[in-house]
């Protein structure tokens, strides 16, 4: 295996890999401190792509600019689905044991209905953005760097730097890590565990919005995109650690590797089924994968 | 999830236990109907909805009882239908014995795959189950060939047309399926029911309830739950085998596919789970949905069907948890306390 | 003297860095209430654990009528004869108080008709005869606590683990569970009972046993134990004590 080649594809799987962290960011985050497995997680980044898509097609916006428009409404859109349709089922948990199949349930309902809304009113045909500027590769060393890649992986490290310290040191951040930590305990100490759901689904969203403007100058734009992403995004999340930032940006780039070195040696086929096979051994042997607290 | 006692005594009209009256009565009614009705589209309607409430039913026996999602039960029907048919197409076996061994290997893959897995709890269970799914299908799906075996990928296989033929489990009506997925579907009905009542049923139901209390009341996890596994998974390939025999054609997408996961899932959960009507009901109030979301507007808003499921899914999440077969029982318990004599 | 119903000799457990429990021993006679006491933290619930099968003991043997069952998986040592209730009652939630109770009868049968029985028959003894048909979830708390007592007791043990069974219980309520106790005891049934509640431990126990910090301190009947130097100050602190003369 020629070392240039190997290389190549080394360092743009970490690219790429980035870029699959940041998508997952969000759901390590609503699962960190909903305790929900978001199973509607690829719908809202396919809801953001065609976002996007339509800001490019209809208004003339770059898909970077977009982001101006994406991040708000996913975090409109995250923050309702959170408090009209999730919280309603936390609430009435309460008395109970908490079931978190239940949370599953309800989202994977939402992702039913999202995914096929969308294949109702876009169709299944792919569409894609048409850059037309170009944007120079930077080298690094002998090794050219995709520069739309670049952007997302760099993206995809500061919103997780940046997402760590706010939640490190802004007074909504120690109150959703609180709830986080214990629900009814943070509720006892006056904060408004509702309002924080419904704001860190919205994050979760919003984050999600963000990357859809940074991928859809690359990436083909369909209804179906929504499932791949989300699979993606759990084996990122279980690898790197359900509920850990930093996790999700290690987890991605190491799936990112995995896949690009895989490529070069055996199908693509089998490179997907190494990847879930990688999933099924991390959560059977290693639950809280490389930097999850259990 | 008992929306009424098992263990009471049951209430009898004449002697004989009413639930079971009323069943023969529905079921014998509904035999009738091929026999009344000669619309090969409402037989293939009825056959569909059949179809459905038995692959719900083989899904509940054990998901709804052991309180834990599985959606990748497609698997089983996918092998179930692949062995089958493979084996009456390249060894002359006719696919009733085809679909036993398919069965069978789909009850041991399903032990092979539960026994570590069943270990996880909740979602990371779900979506253990999910990926083995999956694995299963895109190989078979990317695989043309296999060991001389011509598995035909994405591409699906074409069941050789033999006519009207009882051996090679193909018919030129609709009606023969019509009847062997009924008897199937009263089978796997009477399978629960026993299960229901059975030491099984209740080492199940405690699991579910609180693993360690069940552990602490004699009881090991492990057998009683690979055991339902098993079996769940038997019957599911079953009704692979039979879906490919009815159709004469399988592929990855439709026989292995999470969409038919979820299907089983949904109408389970929908109609009740772990109630032996519950996934009849389920299946009973999605199909005609589905077909019709499919059919009659024309098919010109694919995937209405299953926004239709997710809304549905939704609305009993948040409102029925325990199924629609919860308020449903309370009414027939409510009607029959006036008039039907108790002991 | 007849052998013990269960003898523990020199288990011991480890946690890391902390030693919960160490090197105990002691026995529970043929028919004996003994009572597991000790402050929080004592290691009381690591050695019931232990013994029920929980958790296994790094050292030691556990011997039920001479039969080694430390180590062993609790469905095993329950079908050894040994029942066990839980601090935090866990009841199965969407079964019926009948069925409940029918779950622990299947580990020694599978006559269906014997173990409903026995289960309308326990339901009775619990006086809860006229909630067979309530939904475990629907039952008051004291109620789930007797449901999680009839239910181990339908297991047919010889020996009766009760863990905290009086906590949070009203005084008519801590009465009544004490009376239910005495008469499981005149089935025949041993019972080995932690608790925190003084005037329970008192009036049912034979004997008491005390731990602190894993170890074993004190063995002997209620009224003298109470009043050791060496209990007193694993309760209350050195200050407190004064010896008697």
């Amino acid at each position: 295996m020629d070392p240039l080649i190997l290389s190549f594809a080394v360092v743009n799987g970490v690219l790429l890999g980035g870029i699959y962290g940041g998508v997952a960011l969000g759901l390590s985050l609503i699962f960190g401190v909903l305790r929900v497995v978001n199973f509607a997680h690829g719908s809202f980044l396919m809801l953001s792509l065609y976002i996007a898509f339509w800001c490019w097609s209809l208004l003339g916006l770059d898909p970077y600019l977009s982001v101006i428009v994406t991040v708000p409404a996913m975090f409109a859109l995250g923050y309702f689905v959170q408090s009209v349709i999730i919280s309603p089922l936390i609430r009435r948990e309460r008395a109970l044991v908490v079931e978190p199949l239940s949370a599953l349930l309800l989202t994977a309902g939402v992702f039913l209905v999202l995914d096929n809304l969308a294949l109702m009113a876009f169709g299944p045909n792919v569409r894609a953005v048409q850059a037309d500027y170009y944007l120079p590769s930077p080298m690094l060393g002998s090794i050219p760097l995709n520069p739309q890649r670049l952007i997302g992986a760099l993206a995809a490290v500061l919103v997780a730097l940046g997402l760590s310290w706010w939640l490190r040191r802004s007074h909504m951040g120690r109150a959703i890590r609180a709830t986080a930590q214990n629900r009814d305990a943070a509720a006892l100490s006056g904060i408004n565990v509702p309002f924080v759901y419904a704001v860190t689904f919205g994050i979760g969203c919003a984050v999600l919005g963000l990357f859809g403007s940074l991928i859809a100058p690359f990436m083909p734009i369909s209804p179906s995109i929504g499932v791949a992403f989300g699979i993606k995004s759990f084996i990122v999340v279980v690898l790197g650690g359900l509920g850990s930032i930093p996790g999700c940006i290690v987890g991605g780039m190491v799936i990112g590797v995995f896949e690009a070195v895989a490529s070069q040696h055996i199908t693509a086929t089998s490179a997907a089924i190494g990847s879930l096979g990688l999933f099924i051994l991390i959560l059977l042997v290693r639950p809280q994968g490389i930097m999850g607290r259990a | 999830m008992n929306t009424r006692s098992i263990t009471a005594p049951q209430r009898s009209v004449a002697g004989l236990p009413m639930g079971a009256l009323a069943a023969g009565l529905g079921f014998g009614c509904v035999a009738l109907i091929p026999l009344l009705m000669d619309d090969p589209f409402l037989i293939h309607s009825l056959i569909m909805v059949l179809f459905f409430a038995y692959m719900a039913s083989a899904w509940n026996f054990l998901c709804g009882y052991v309180g834990q999602l599985s959606l990748g039960h497609a698997m089983f029907s996918g092998v179930g239908g692949y062995v089958s048919v493979l084996m009456f197409t390249q060894l002359g076996l006719s696919p009733w014995i085809g679909m036993l061994f398919g069965g069978l290997l789909a009850a041991a893959l399903s032990v092979l795959i539960g026994y570590p897995t069943f270990r996880l709890k909740g979602p990371y269970f779900t979506l253990t189950t999910i990926a083995f799914a999956e694995i299963v299908r895109i190989w078979v799906e990317n695989t043309n060939d296999f060991i001389g075996v011509p598995l035909k990928g994405a591409e699906g296989l074409v069941v050789p047309a033999a006519g009207d033929s009882l051996w090679a489990f193909q018919f030129s009506s609709k009606t023969p399926y019509f009847y062997i997925i009924l008897v199937m579907l009263v089978l796997v009905m009477l399978a629960t029911r026993l299960m229901e009542r059975s030491k099984l049923g209740y080492c199940l139901k405690a699991v579910r309830g609180d693993r360690d209390a069940a552990e602490a009341l004699g009881i090991n996890p492990t057998p009683s739950t690979l055991t339902a596994l098993a079996i769940s998974a038997f019957m599911t390939a079953l009704g692979g085998s039979f879906y490919a025999q009815f159709f004469r054609y399988i592929n990855p997408e439709r026989n292995m596919g999470l969409e038919l996961s979820i299907d089983m899932a949904v109408m389970t959960i929908i109609g009740g789970q772990g109630t032996v009507a519950g996934p009849l009901l389920g299946a009973l109030i999605l199909t005609p949905i589905s077909e019709m979301a499919r059919g009659h507007l024309g098919g010109g808003l694919p995937g209405l069907h299953l926004v239709v499921y997710g809304l549905v899914l939704m609305a009993c999440v948040l409102y029925f948890p325990k199924g629609a077969i919860a308020p449903l029982g309370r009414l027939v318990r409510r009607l029959t306390d006036r008039r039907g004599s108790r002991p | 003297m007849t052998t013990p119903i269960l003898e523990v000799r020199g288990i011991s457990k480890r946690f890391g860095g902390v030693q919960a429990v160490k090197d105990l021993s002691f026995t529970v006679g043929k028919g004996e209430i003994l009572g597991l006491l000790g402050p929080n933290g004592a290691g009381k619930t690591t050695a019931f654990n232990m013994i029920a099968g929980f958790l296994r003991p790094d050292a030691g043997t556990v011997l039920l009528d001479g039969i080694n069952i430390a180590g062993k998986r609790p469905w095993d040592v329950c079908k050894a004869g040994i029942a066990r209730t839980f601090q935090l009652s866990k009841p199965f939630g969407d079964l019926n108080v009948i069925e409940n109770l029918m779950v622990g009868g299947f580990c020694r049968t599978s006559d269906r008709g014997k173990i409903r029985e026995r289960a309308e028959w326990m339901a009775d003894f619990l006086g809860m005869g006229r909630q067979r048909e309530a939904e475990a979830n629907n039952l008051t708390a004291f109620d789930r606590r007797k449901l999680e007592l009839g239910r181990a007791l339908c297991t047919e043990p010889r020996l009766l683990l009760m863990d905290e069974v009086v906590a949070g219980a009203t005084p008519s309520e801590a009465s009544e569970m004490v009376e239910l106790v005495r008469r499981i005891r005149g089935m025949g049934i041993s019972v080995l009972i932690v608790e925190h509640v003084m005037k329970v431990i008192m009036s049912l126990s034979d004997r008491v046993v005390v731990l602190d910090y894993g170890e074993l301190i004190a063995d002997g009947e209620p009224q003298r134990v109470v009043a050791e130097p060496r209990v007193l100050k694993a309760y209350f602190g050195e200050r407190y004590v004064q010896s008697r003369a």
